[in-house]
């Protein structure tokens, strides 16, 4: 993930947290403090001495949301009429919608008692993180006017194509497959040997090199014997693999030639899973042979 | 039978007769019918039924064998007859004996073999033919119909069943016959030879979900009437003898043969596809056998089995042959294929010689082993190459000579002139080769072995056609004669004798073979030659000197032609000198003038013509190399002294893969680079034979630990085996494996083993070795193998195992993590994570799981971790791998050795008797004999009484079920204790002599046998515990009075009381030579009459004489007969012990006593004793106990 955007985020969750260092938090909070001076003016005005820290952040709250609900409003009426920036008969609209006397506003805003703070200090205002452009933007097509805006980042209505440069030197491959491959052998085998009975080889520190238990089986040779079902797995995707391979192979087969007839014969001789011939297979219909036969039925005794 | 019988029968006339048994009467069909086999108990019932045609009249008795049988009636023609059931190879010597020494042991095993051994007309189980039958003048067919019951039998038939939920269909659970040699004895009374043939029907009733196979043809198959189990019915119509008769039952998967529908084969549950792939290559090895013989395999059907457990990988029997289950292997398996087809060629051949061919008597044996492991050869010739079959011959040689010269001689065809012990032939062997079943198994492996060499000899010498036309003479013969009905001399055709080979050898041939045979068969031993020479440049002539060593063990002496062959400049040249008696130099003229163009090629011996760099011979001499008997035609061991820089030419430029090895062999003593140079040129040889660039890889280990000081560049074989095996980018990262190619595969396999082996000047394995090994295990990637790499993994772990070298202690200090080295650790770490994934991931036969535990072991040896053997052990127990077994079994065996640890030796030896794998039982006590805990030589803590006794009664009387486990426990008695008495016991009574001729005392040679205690007997002898007055002499300085005869005294010691014990003095007579049993038996005999005499006060004869024959019999201490009841077994145990503490209170009072034994027991009641005595004896209570009742003896 992209750390800018990350903070981002991250700065919106701790809003009136204390260490809020960035500047975009900075922003937002010497906004806010702008706020809580108009509402505690405000409240001043009215009369009041004091207020508790809670009230006034309530008002401030709905001060705030009030403002913004305004600001929404605006920009809606202002999009509705295919335009982009809010225009001053938007603002009026919108107050009346919201049911404000719009016109009473120049007599308070005029208003003898009112008071004047001071300007909210000049802050930055945010930089809008830069939308993460991941590929080309697609230019108009011929139909489209120019003017007209420019087709979002591919990525957000096409795909997303994350790939990063592959890392082709072989060792580090290699390394890595190793490393890997260790590293889950190991963590597996402790995982396993801690969830197990263990042997240890030595006496003083008994988890220093543990030993998964031997357990007796009831039928030992069949795991013995048995390729595994990894094993298999593989044997299947090599074989698979070999197919494409085997221009390759033919090619090879040459240089395997050699002078020692009995590993030559066995390459001819081990075939696949030892696959009986297709032609033979048919013809297991008509064998006869004494195991196949079918059980017979006992002889009913004729006598007695 | 009368007693007045019965005292003939003692006679020693009367052996004749006995001897003459095998031909009184002949089986000529055999019914075996077992309708009930129960898995859950382990039991058998069913009977026979044998056809007997006696050839003389009054055939009154008939023996047949039979052991552990539970037999429950016997009928002769609808009669019930009266029968007795003798083994005296039940218990050897009686176990009240306190004889200990071996050669007492061996020649009392070999009488009570004898005393049973069928050839000889002898057997167990003794029939009386009712009086009815055989009072006729005629000859009449006899029936003989005996029911019969095995109870959880210890030998003969092997039930797997395993513990888990389920019917035992489901649960695998299977049952099969094995045994060493003649053991069909053991699950169905038979005549057990294999000299007796007969026709035979074979029922046997499974359950629904199991199949029974056996030998012959399958007819039907019938469901019983509640259609819950089935029969299978066999008929085997080729006269076969009861020892090739074999049955397994289980629910096997069927696999007929699809390229051959007469075979079929069959497996343990889920493992069809293995045995799809493992059968797939038997029909090549079916032709070629039949094609090399020009004859059709014998029987109609062929029946392959693979069980669990099996006693051995490869058992033949007339139409089957049963294998271990591990042979099994799918395609991905590369080490596995060519040994299952070594082992399938061998079932194969000896279907051809061992089983449809018998042999005539066990002195024959050689010829049908042989034969079939000489055809075998030729199989292994025309599939694995030249080059294979050589290396093998050598490797047998080697073998052979090796064993001889250690142990004495191997005699293929002993000839036993005299029922004497001193025309022993053998004298230099611990047991009698008299009978298969005395020999020990180390031996008949040699035995074989040595066979098959000799019919290579003999091909040799008649030419291979000669020698397939004499086959082929041999199995037609016996198909005319398997397909005549039963006429006895028909029939014998089918046997094949040593005589009989040798005649249609010479009569193909036409060539006389004689001297060979002598030399080779009736003789035992190898020759030794030593060979040397000396170039004499005046004369142009090879000064060739050919010693022989023949004093030495086991080496005979050679006179006859010997080739030998001269690689000179100008061409190879074979001379063939005659090694006569004295004459020990030959001069061989030469052909070349010593390099006289420099720039001509040579020419070898196959014709090719090579450019060789001349620069490192001797400018003086035309000669290259000289081979001593290239051709491997005399059983020899040949050292031959040449310089080294032949040896070098003859590793580069021979051809032939023998002499490629012995010149590997002899480099060793020649560190030096040019040594090395060539050793390397040849790894890299692609064109050499893989076995021997394994073989090179060794060497130069040793060479460049030799050369150290001096070693320039890297590692032996590192830059090698990068270049070969690892990649070109990045030369520390070994390839992605791909061993399509099995001659890199093997080598990439083997050159870290022998490259951990290399040392550094301070004797540490280099690091960059040990980094460069863990590198290839950490790169080892197997994804795009088409192969499994569990092979090439384990061999990696035994090249960590290789790299070891013993820890720097301080002071003994404990093992801890602490103090590991650092390399250790490593090494550790991927031991761990092998051995932990073993468990999610187990590898073909578990080959991780067993290098890892030998580098355990090892690591323990070494001094890194704490010795311990509680991994071992968890690993030894049932339920593991074969193979890990093994394997753990072995770490505990060196564990023992190395810590003396006398529990851990319990353990093991109670994993002998009570282990459910006999194969495992075998091994142990091989392992034990390899890696003694301690020798005859030596002293041990672990030496003591309680193991002598232990150890004695293992082979007298626990190991009875098993030929071979019997007589691997007298292996390993012969090698903790040697012949004699062990030296841990205590001196006998008589410790001291005191001879008072020559005043001085002596110790009395306690090697010799004991007479005094009891003894073994012959058939048709009752031994008698000679009594002998006690020599005055001796005896008054030790200021006892002399007691005349016998005193019988009560014995007040006794807890049970009211026991008396006869007591003798006795001593050994200094007149009487007794170096061996057989002459205290002549001994024994020759006072016979005199102890025949009741003089006994309060010892009765028994009154009680049922015997109608004499057995066979140990003998048995004779108790009053109130004993006679249950608490004799107590009596004789307790006895024992009791003697004991006699002896050493008699012993302070300075007083003599030995206990005699008077054996004139009835046997039924040694029966009755012996089956309560001893636990280990299988109690066969109802067979003997019915002759008891049975109202036909009291006649």
């Amino acid at each position: 993930l992209d750390p800018g955007r990350h903070d981002g985020t991250g700065s919106l969750l701790k809003i009136g947290g204390k260490a809020a260092t960035s500047p975009a938090e900075n922003y937002h909070l010497a906004r806010r403090r702008t706020l809580q001076v108009v509402v505690s003016a405000l409240l001043t005005e009215c009369g009041f001495e004091s207020a508790e820290k809670a009230a006034v952040e309530t008002l401030t709250e709905m001060m705030q949301s009030y403002i913004t609900e305004i600001g929404r409003c605006a920009k809606a009426y202002c999009e509705h009429t295919a335009r982009s920036i809010p225009t001053l008969s938007d603002t009026v609209v919108t107050l009346i919608e919201m049911g404000f006397k719009a016109d009473t506003l120049p007599v308070y805003a005029k208003r003898s008692q009112r008071m004047v703070i001071t300007a909210p200090p000049v802050t930055n205002a945010p930089v809008t993180p830069k939308a993460l452009s991941a590929g080309q933007k697609r230019t108009h097509p011929a139909h489209i006017p120019g003017h007209f805006p420019e087709f979002p980042d591919p990525h957000t209505y096409i795909k997303t194509p994350t790939f990063r440069e592959p890392v082709s030197d072989y060792q580090v491959v290699r390394e890595k497959a190793a490393s890997q491959r260790r590293d889950v052998e190991r963590a597996l085998t402790r995982f396993m040997a801690k969830t197990g009975e263990t042997h240890s080889l030595f006496k003083d520190d008994i988890t220093a090199f543990p030993l998964i238990a031997a357990q007796p089986s009831t039928i030992p040779y069949l795991s013995a014997l048995l390729p595994s079902e990894l094993e298999l797995q593989t044997l299947e995707e090599t074989d698979s693999s070999e197919q494409d391979d085997q221009t390759d192979s033919e090619n090879a087969a040459g240089n395997i030639i050699s002078d020692d007839p009995g590993a030559d014969k066995e390459n001819s001789m081990l075939p696949p899973g030892g696959v009986v011939p297709s032609a033979k297979a048919s013809e297991d219909n008509v064998i006869d042979n004494p195991y196949l036969r079918p059980v017979k039925k006992p002889k009913v005794r004729r006598k007695k | 039978m009368n007693r007045k019988k019965d005292k003939a029968f003692e006679s020693p006339l009367h052996i004749t007769y006995l001897h003459c048994f095998s031909i009184v009467a002949f089986t000529t069909h055999q019914v075996v019918c077992i309708n009930n086999i129960n898995f859950q108990r382990k039991s058998v019932i069913g009977f026979v039924e044998l056809t007997i045609f006696p050839t003389v009249v009054n055939l009154n008795r008939i023996k047949l064998n039979s052991k552990q049988c539970r037999i429950y009636r016997v009928r002769v023609n609808e009669l019930e007859a009266p029968f007795i059931y003798n083994d005296p190879t039940l218990e050897v010597c009686h176990h009240e004996s306190k004889q200990r020494n071996l050669n007492y042991f061996s020649s009392a095993y070999t009488a009570a073999v004898s005393a049973v051994d069928p050839d000889a007309g002898h057997g167990e189980l003794v029939i009386k033919v009712p009086s009815e039958l055989w009072k006729q003048d005629d000859l009449k067919v006899l029936k003989v119909y005996i029911e019969f019951s095995l109870d959880q039998p210890k030998g003969g038939l092997h039930f797997v069943v395993p513990d888990v939920e389920g019917s035992m269909a489901e649960r695998g659970a299977h049952v099969f016959s094995f045994g060493y040699q003649n053991s069909t004895r053991f699950w169905f009374p038979c005549v057990d030879s294999y000299s007796e043939l007969c026709t035979w029907k074979l029922e046997f009733t499974v359950d629904a979900s199991m199949v029974a196979v056996s030998c012959g043809d399958l007819v039907e198959t019938i469901y019983t009437p509640d259609m819950r189990k089935k029969t299978f019915h066999y008929v085997l119509p080729i006269p076969t003898a009861a020892p090739n008769i074999s049955l397994s039952v289980g629910p096997f998967e069927i696999l007929v043969d699809p390229y051959m529908h007469e075979v079929t084969h069959f497996c343990l549950p889920q493992l069809l596809p293995l045995l799809k792939h493992s059968m797939s290559y038997l029909h090549e090895i079916f032709e070629f056998y039949e094609e090399i013989l020009t004859c059709r395999y014998p029987y109609a059907c062929f029946k392959t089995v693979f069980v669990d457990e099996a006693y051995v990988q490869v058992s033949s029997y007339a139409s089957m042959s049963i294998f271990s289950t591990n042979l099994l292997h799918s395609a991905m398996i590369i080490d596995q294929t060519p040994l299952t087809r070594r082992c399938l060629a061998q079932a194969l051949a000896q279907q051809f010689f061992g089983c449809f061919i018998s042999r005539m008597s066990w002195a024959d044996e050689w010829v049908l082993k042989g034969i079939s492991g000489y055809i075998y050869g030729l199989y292994l010739k025309k599939t694995f190459g030249v080059n294979e079959y050589r290396h093998w011959i050598k490797e047998e040689l080697d073998k052979i000579v090796e064993y001889e010269l250690k142990m004495g001689g191997v005699l293929l065809h002993p000839t036993f002139s005299g029922v004497k012990e001193k025309d022993n032939p053998t004298p230099h062997l611990h047991f009698s080769i008299k009978h298969p079943h005395t020999l020990s198994w180390e031996y008949y492996k040699m035995f074989q072995c040595k066979a098959h060499l000799v019919m290579r000899l003999i091909e040799n010498r008649i030419s291979m056609e000669f020698m397939l036309q004499v086959f082929n003479k041999l199995l037609s013969l016996a198909s005319t004669a398997s397909s005549q009905k039963y006429q006895s001399h028909m029939w014998s055709q089918m046997l094949l004798s040593t005589h009989a080979f040798l005649k249609s050898i010479s009569n193909v041939s036409g060539k006389d073979i004689g001297p060979l045979i002598k030399q080779w068969v009736d003789q035992s031993a190898v020759v030794k030659f030593f060979g040397s020479f000396a170039f004499n440049r005046k004369r142009n002539v090879l000064e060739l000197e050919i010693r022989q060593d023949y004093t030495s063990s086991g080496t005979q002496k050679y006179v006859g032609p010997i080739k030998v062959t001269v690689q000179e400049l100008d061409g190879s040249f074979n001379h063939t000198l005659q090694i006569e008696e004295n004459s020990l130099k030959h001069d061989i003229p030469c052909h070349s003038k010593s390099r006289r163009n420099k720039k001509k090629k040579i020419p070898l011996m196959n014709g090719e013509e090579v450019d060789m760099d001349l620069s490192a011979m001797d400018a003086d001499s035309p000669l290259l190399w000289i081979r001593i008997d290239p051709d491997m035609s005399i059983l020899r061991k040949v050292e031959f002294e040449q310089a080294d820089f032949m040896w070098q030419y003859q590793l580069r430029y021979e051809r032939d893969v023998v002499a490629q090895e012995e010149s590997i062999s002899a480099l060793e003593k020649f560190p030096t680079p040019a040594s090395r140079l060539a050793l390397t040129d040849i790894l890299e040889q692609e064109q050499c034979f893989y076995k021997v660039r394994m073989q090179a890889c060794f060497c130069l280990a040793k060479i460049a630990n030799a050369m150290v000081s001096t070693w320039q560049g890297p590692p032996a074989m590192k830059s090698l085996f990068t270049r070969m095996f690892c990649c070109k980018s990045c030369p520390n990262i070994v390839k992605t494996n791909n061993f399509l190619s099995f001659q890199s595969y093997f080598l990439q396999k083997t050159m870290p083993v022998a490259m951990a082996l290399l040392r550094d000047v301070q004797n540490l394995c280099p690091k960059d070795v040990l980094n460069f090994i863990l590198d290839l295990i950490k790169y080892n990637d197997n994804r795009k193998n088409k192969f499994s790499d569990n092979f090439y993994r384990a061999e990696l772990i035994e090249a960590l195992t290789n790299s070891l070298t013993p820890a720097i202690s301080i002071n003994n200090e404990v093992r801890t993590v602490d103090n590991l080295n650092a390399d250790v650790r490593l090494i550790l770490e991927e031991i761990t994570r092998f051995l932990n994934m073993e468990k999610l991931l187990p590898s073909f036969r578990n080959t991780i799981t067993v290098s890892c535990l030998s580098a355990i072991r090892q690591l323990q040896k070494n001094g890194h971790i704490p010795s311990d053997a509680s991994l071992f052990k968890s690993y030894a127990e049932y339920g593991h791998f074969v193979d890990v077994r093994v394997a753990a079994l072995e770490a505990l065996v060196d564990y023992t050795r190395v810590e003396r640890s006398s529990a851990d030796l319990q353990w093991l030896l109670n994993m002998v008797q009570n282990d459910p794998a006999h194969y495992v039982r075998h091994k142990i006590l091989g392992m034990l004999c390899k890696n003694p805990p301690f020798n005859k030589a030596t002293d041990s803590a672990l030496c003591n009484e309680a193991l002598v006794d232990q150890l004695w009664k293992l082979m007298n009387s626990g190991t009875s079920h098993d030929w071979r486990l019997r007589c691997d426990a007298v292996n390993l008695y012969y090698t903790l204790f040697g012949l004699t008495r062990p030296s841990c016991l205590p001196l006998p009574e008589l410790g001291l002599v005191l001879n008072l001729k020559e005043k001085k005392a002596v110790l009395n040679p306690t090697i010799k046998p004991e007479l005094g205690v009891s003894s073994v007997m012959d058939t048709n002898y009752f031994i008698k515990t000679p009594s002998m007055g006690l020599k005055r002499k001796a005896e008054t300085p030790l200021g006892s009075p002399p007691e005349p005869g016998q005193v019988l005294q009560q014995q007040e010691e006794d807890a049970r009381g009211g026991r008396y014990k006869i007591r003798f003095n006795t001593m050994e007579d200094e007149d009487i030579d007794m170096e061996t049993v057989h002459d205290s038996q002549a001994f024994i005999h020759h006072h016979l009459n005199l102890l025949e005499r009741p003089s006994t006060p309060g010892k009765e004869p028994p009154s009680v004489e049922q015997s109608m024959l004499s057995m066979p019999a140990t003998p048995v201490p004779s108790f009053p007969k109130e004993t006679t009841s249950s608490s004799s077994k107590h009596g004789a145990e307790h006895g024992h012990h009791h003697h004991h503490h006699h002896h050493h209170e008699h012993k302070k009072k300075k007083k003599k006593h030995k206990h005699k034994h008077k054996h004139k027991h009835k046997h039924e009641s040694k029966e009755k004793d012996r089956e309560r005595d001893n636990s280990h004896a299988y109690s066969n209570s109802p067979a003997s106990g019915r002759s008891l009742r049975s109202p036909s003896l009291s006649d």
